[in-house]
């Protein structure tokens, strides 16, 4: 960190920080000035001691008059400098709770906009990190470590050009006999921090072993483990202890040394001060002023240790942020928008082949390799294959949330590196494996389809496809919550609002990832029925799990290693003896009941 | 405005209820955390005593060196070697006794602190997983996590800064006292003005305290909107509403930034007024003492020394309102504990099982009623011989799942009987639960059993993908651990249950997840495995329930049958129906097929 380089990037970092979040940079002049302003009230108490005793305590007579005098300045002079304190502190929380609020909303936008392969989902918790601690990171920065750098930065060189005013001899003795706080410091703060880290992971593991033994209850006591997790929790506890305990006492000598230097460098100062006498034109005043200078010199150092810590951990947090923004968004919109012909929209896979690049490693295999199909207007396609082999992606390269690597997919012969994705949005409808819906309402979660949907178009809409019974089932209809994720469905319901929701957009294409899960018979009739229903008209592709789903199929496409094996109607593939036909007669064994 | 701070003071309301009044609560806090560790705590108010003695003579020594080294070198011209060697050496000693009294108290405040909260959560997390599953059940699973891993440390957390707070009590006693000694007039003017500080300080830290805790209240909100809008990001692009996304986070993160403009607004105002009012009421002090100083009443020393005692009361001061901030949250927390310590552990379900020496399972007019209106199962009869393999089968909500942690013993009966193996039987829940661990460990779970034992159960268990994890059964699993899959989790939760060869084995649907292939192997390779072992699965493939000797048809919470599957095939028209519905996705693709 402390390279010369480590430290010019955090300058280029700052720097691109401010470019990103341009809210900060305006009047920062005036509040640095204002600040200095505010910092000087705080010299005003020992330069008005050193004042007064110099020119009101003459021996024997003592000036009243200059004194109050010297008073009356000191106390206009504080006046304005609390003033200025206030509106430097209150400008800077202002400017940056509004630039951070700006690179958030920023980032809302950049993220929703990420490839869909940027979305990963061991990625989604850092994503979500990004837009909350570490810019949290960065608000606490400004709320205190910038302040720390205004205030206390300004105060300092203050306090330090008094000193030399008064005596340069002095001051150089009292930088001199302070100077090495600052290495006793940093030190100190290197290992307090080491020691912190620790003991927040071992923060992080108390807190999961404790939430494992609640919401594992009853495995646990199924199995008769309580008291065994018990006893780990405990142990885990009490080594969080010990090393909290352990940073503690690291910490505590954090201010203390500060306490100490401060009387070696006061005890410097007098003794110089004594040596050296009135001859050299020092006065009784100035050393007193000293010694307050000097505590107010050192007050804020061993504040500092910290704030450089702080400091250090934000450009961090900025860092990260800045890499998210970094990141390029998912398929870039169209320069020249084509507008797709009106009508069912073909589907065209021309020598398409795809490997994820976030995945980092060059070797790694493409994901799909030069598949090539003609997907004609109104046809039910269903894709199989293994796990891995390509289908999921494929539907994600049909749904434009990824490009091809090589190769192109057309929608209406349209490529869809040509379509606006406004456009596509409205003709192409994903309806996806596990159907996410938002905490809220089923009508909110079935609005989010489109803006400007009436209830009636949600009714209507449930009635097309054949599902109020099921609507009649709800307590509160159309407008039960679902809690979050829509935890308060069952999967099969929440197919079904899925279902209703892509049918809102009334698109052309459709494209099914179809649910491992299970669900109940019932829900099972209704999701077919609409599902029936939805298709009709419609060209439709199935990333398909089960093989009833590909037997229902006009076609069905193969895929094996990101290769498409075979491609044809279920009859014709199961009579070929292929691979479709090997995985056909191992589901039919499988699921047999009877004999 | 007004509304906001309404809805501030009801949260506020929340956090301390008003059954007492905060002293009396505050003590009782105290008195409850430290029925240990008492020694601890009083060592670090030892040192904190220490602390506040020297500060407020270290005042006495500033008046030293004013009065008997710097007035006399500069007025007289000459001052005794000695007697500067001896006040600095007094400084230097004030300092450092000081600097250890801070240290101390800081190790030993953090000390108790830490050691209570470790005795605090081993108390919590004992009674916890002493409570058997109905306590659990009543209770939300989140809330008792925070009652025992966050609340455990808040409730602690006023330890820390005690002594502290002490010291500063004992360090205005010793202050007002030495200042009224060295002048009643100054000095009553200096100790009224201490009411006037700490006042300020504390108006201030209850009124920024409310913004922050409303900021971090929509902290929580903007977390919480991040992450659902992130999760379902596969919706946003599906409807292309990445903009409209954008726009509802940019208002959920505008009211967090509004939170923190009325907390910067407040704090600036203070703060300023915090660093202008000692400054200002020292310059009244020098003034004021100016008089005094004619009149011969004090020496310039004891003024200085005036000036410099009350400069370092404003920092403690300062802090004291900070310090004590953690006060209402400490109190929740400590309120929140003792409700769930003073909770009497409720008896164990498992003690109403009747053990016989057989393997079978007899149910006699088992009855159970959740909540009291509706029962979940009533009259429940059935004798399930030893070795026999039952498959459980009913509509979603027939009591299947309760009906297996009553043999379990997990819940209690309301009404009849269960007479189960001695050793009791092995549950494997529908949603496997691994802990954070090893597979190694999730198979034992707390039991010692050898590494033979563990491979054979995950063999058995068809869990042998285990062996192909770089770090075999030391692979760890779980949260941080790497993903599996819900088969894959399944099946280790099966190992788990088969390791300890019981003597009857209860499935919960836990074989759904897999691919009817793997069902088919797992189950055949449990009848080779556990020969004696009475098995009862709940089961909803057709393929599953063929492969069990007898089937229980339960609907309503009621036995609607109980014999062999083809006898209830030919017997129960509702059965059928229900294998129907089952088989109804695999019976429509098959004509579907035929062309």
């Amino acid at each position: 960190m402390s390279e010369p380089l480590g430290r010019w990037s955090a300058v280029q970092m700052i720097g691109k920080g401010v470019e990103a979040a341009p809210a900060l940079r305006r009047g920062i002049g005036a509040t640095f000035g204002l600040a200095m302003l505010g910092s000087s009230g705080r010299v005003v108490v020992p330069i008005l001691v050193q004042q007064a005793i110099d020119h009101g305590f003459r021996k024997g007579n003592v000036d009243v008059g200059n004194v109050t005098i010297l008073g009356v300045i000191g106390l206009a002079v504080i006046i304005v400098a609390t003033f200025a304190q206030r509106t430097a502190v209150a400008r800077l929380g202002r400017r940056s709770e509004e630039a951070l609020y700006g690179l958030r909303v920023r980032l809302f936008e950049h993220i929703h906009r990420l490839s869909i392969a940027d979305h990963g989902e061991e990625r989604r918790g850092a994503l979500v990190a990004r837009v909350t601690s570490d810019v949290e990171t960065l608000s606490q920065f400004f709320s205190w470590g910038a302040l720390a750098w205004l205030l206390d930065g300004t105060l300092m060189v203050l306090v330090a050009g008094v000193m030399l005013a008064y005596d340069w001899v002095l001051a150089l003795v009292a930088f001199a006999t302070a100077a090495p706080l600052a290495f006793v410091l940093r030190s100190v703060q290197r290992h307090l921090v080491a020691a912190y880290d620790k003991a927040r992971t071992r923060n992080a593991e108390v807190l999961t072993s404790v939430s494992e033994v609640v919401s594992g209850s009853e495995t646990l006591r199924a199995y008769h483990a309580g008291p065994h997790y018990a006893d780990v929790t405990k142990r885990s506890s009490r080594e969080r202890s010990n090393a909290f305990i352990r940073a503690g006492t690291i910490g505590a000598f954090l201010f203390p040394s500060g306490e100490v230097f401060s009387v070696l460098t006061v005890a410097a100062v007098v003794t110089v001060g004594v040596v050296r006498g009135a001859g050299a034109g020092l006065t009784s005043g100035a050393l007193v002023g000293f010694i307050f200078l000097t505590y107010r010199f050192l007050e804020p150092i061993a504040e500092f240790t910290e704030v450089l810590d702080q400091t250090q951990t934000a450009v961090a947090g900025l860092r990260r942020v800045l890499g998210v923004l970094e990141n390029p968004i998912g398929p870039p919109e169209p320069a020249h928008p084509v507008t797709l012909p009106l009508g069912t929209l073909g589907i065209g896979i021309e020598n398409v082949t795809f490997g994820y690049r976030s995945r980092g490693d060059d070797e790694e295999a493409p994901v799909l390799v030069d598949v090539t199909a003609q997907i004609p207007a109104g046809q039910h396609v269903a894709v199989v294959g293994e796990t891995g082999s390509g289908k999921t992606t494929l539907g994600r390269l049909i749904s434009r949330f990824a490009d091809p690597t090589i190769g192109t997919v057309r929608i209406g012969g349209v490529p869809l590196t040509a379509v606006a994705n406004d456009e596509l949005r409205t003709r192409l409808v994903v309806v996806p494996q596990e159907p996410f819906l938002f905490d809220g309402t089923i009508a909110a979660n079935l609005g989010f389809a489109r803006s400007m949907l009436s209830i009636p178009d949600l009714e209507k809409a449930i009635v097309d496809l054949d599902l109020s019974d099921w609507l009649d089932t709800l307590p509160d209809g159309l407008f039960t919550e679902v809690g979050a994720r829509g935890g308060q469905l069952s999967a099969g319901e929440r197919q079904l609002v899925a279902l209703v929701r892509a049918s809102l957009v009334d698109p052309d294409v459709l494209v099914l990832d179809e649910a491992t899960s299970s669900v109940d018979a019932l829900t099972e009739v209704r999701i077919g029925r609409a599902l029936d229903k939805l298709a009709a008209g419609r060209t439709t592709i199935a990333i398909a799990h089960r093989l009833s789903t590909a037997a229902r199929a006009d076609r069905v496409m193969v895929l094996e290693h990101g290769r498409l094996v075979e491609d044809g109607p279920h009859a014709q593939l199961v009579a070929a003896g292929g691979p479709y036909s090997r995985m056909y007669e191992a589901w039919m064994s499988a699921t047999a009941s009877t004999q | 405005m007004n509304g906001g701070k309404e809805r501030a003071k009801e949260e506020h309301g929340t956090i301390v209820p008003i059954d007492a009044s905060r002293a009396t609560q505050a003590f009782r806090l105290i008195r409850g955390l430290l029925r240990h560790h008492k020694r601890l705590f009083f060592t670090a108010v030892g040192c904190a005593a220490v602390f506040a003695a020297c500060t407020v003579f270290s005042s006495v020594v500033v008046r030293l060196i004013t009065d008997k080294v710097i007035v006399p070198r500069f007025e007289d011209g000459h001052v005794a070697t000695g007697r500067v060697v001896a006040i600095l050496g007094l400084l230097v000693a004030v300092g450092v006794v000081r600097a250890f009294g801070v240290v101390g108290r800081r190790i030993f405040a953090n000390r108790t602190a830490w050691r209570v909260t470790e005795s605090l959560t081993a108390e919590v997390v004992d009674r916890v997983t002493a409570q058997p599953v109905p306590w659990h059940r009543m209770h939300r699973t989140g809330d008792i996590i925070t009652r025992a891993g966050v609340d455990a440390e808040a409730a602690t957390q006023v330890l820390n800064p005690l002594p502290f707070a002490s010291s500063v009590v004992l360090m205005l006693v010793l202050s007002a006292v030495w200042l009224l000694i060295t002048d009643l007039w100054l000095g009553m003017a200096a100790v009224a003005v201490f009411p006037l500080l700490i006042g300020l300080n504390l108006t201030y830290q209850r009124r920024v305290d409310k913004f922050y805790d409303t900021a971090q209240n929509e902290l929580g909100k903007l977390s919480e909107a991040v992450h659902e809008s992130f999760d379902g990001v596969t919706v946003v692009k599906s409807f292309g509403a990445e903009s409209r996304e954008t726009e509802r986070l940019a208002v959920i993160a505008s009211r967090l930034r509004n939170a923190r403009f009325g907390a910067i607004r407040l704090r600036s105002t203070f703060e300023a007024l915090l660093d202008g009012v000692p400054n200002i009421v020292n310059i009244f002090l020098l003034v004021a003492g100016s008089y005094r100083v004619r009149s011969g009443a004090m020496t310039i020393g004891e003024l200085t020394s005036f000036i410099y005692l009350f400069t370092l009361l404003v920092f403690p001061l300062r802090l004291i309102g900070f310090a004590l901030s953690e006060l209402p949250y400490s109190i929740a927390g400590w309120n929140r504990i003792r409700e769930l310590l003073d909770e009497p552990v409720v008896s164990d379900p498992a003690l109403t099982l009747r053990r016989h020496s057989d393997n079978g399972i007899e149910l006699q007019g088992v009855t159970y009623n959740h909540d009291g209106s509706r029962d979940v199962l009533s009259g429940v009869d059935a004798l399930i011989p030893a070795g026999r393999t039952v498959a459980v089968v009913g509509p979603t909500g027939a009591g299947k799942t309760t009906l297996l942690h009553l043999i379990a013993g997990l819940i209690a009966v309301d009404h009849g009987s269960i007479t189960v193996p001695e050793s009791g039987c092995v549950l494997v829940f529908q949603e496997p639960f691994l802990l954070a661990g090893s597979v190694r460990d999730n198979v034992a779970l707390g039991r010692t059993v050898t590494d033979d034992e563990v491979h054979m159960a995950l063999l058995a268990a068809e869990a042998g993908f285990v062996e192909q994890f770089s770090e075999g059964v030391d692979t760890i699993v779980g949260e941080r651990g790497i993903g599996l899959s819900g088969g894959q989790r399944q099946r280790i939760a099966l190992a788990r249950a088969l390791v300890g060869n019981p003597a009857a084995l209860l499935l919960d649907d836990t074989t759904s997840s897999l691919d009817p292939a793997t069902e088919a192997k797992v189950l055949a390779n449990l009848r080779d495995t556990l020969r004696d072992a009475t098995v009862v699965a709940v089961a909803s493939r057709p393929s599953t329930i063929a492969l069990a000797d007898d089937v229980l048809y339960l609907a309503d919470g009621h036995v609607v049958a109980h014999g062999s599957h083809d006898e209830l095939l030919a017997s129960v028209p509702e059965y059928r129906r229900l294998m129907e519905a089952f088989e109804h996705d695999r019976a429509e693709h098959l004509e579907g097929a035929r062309p």
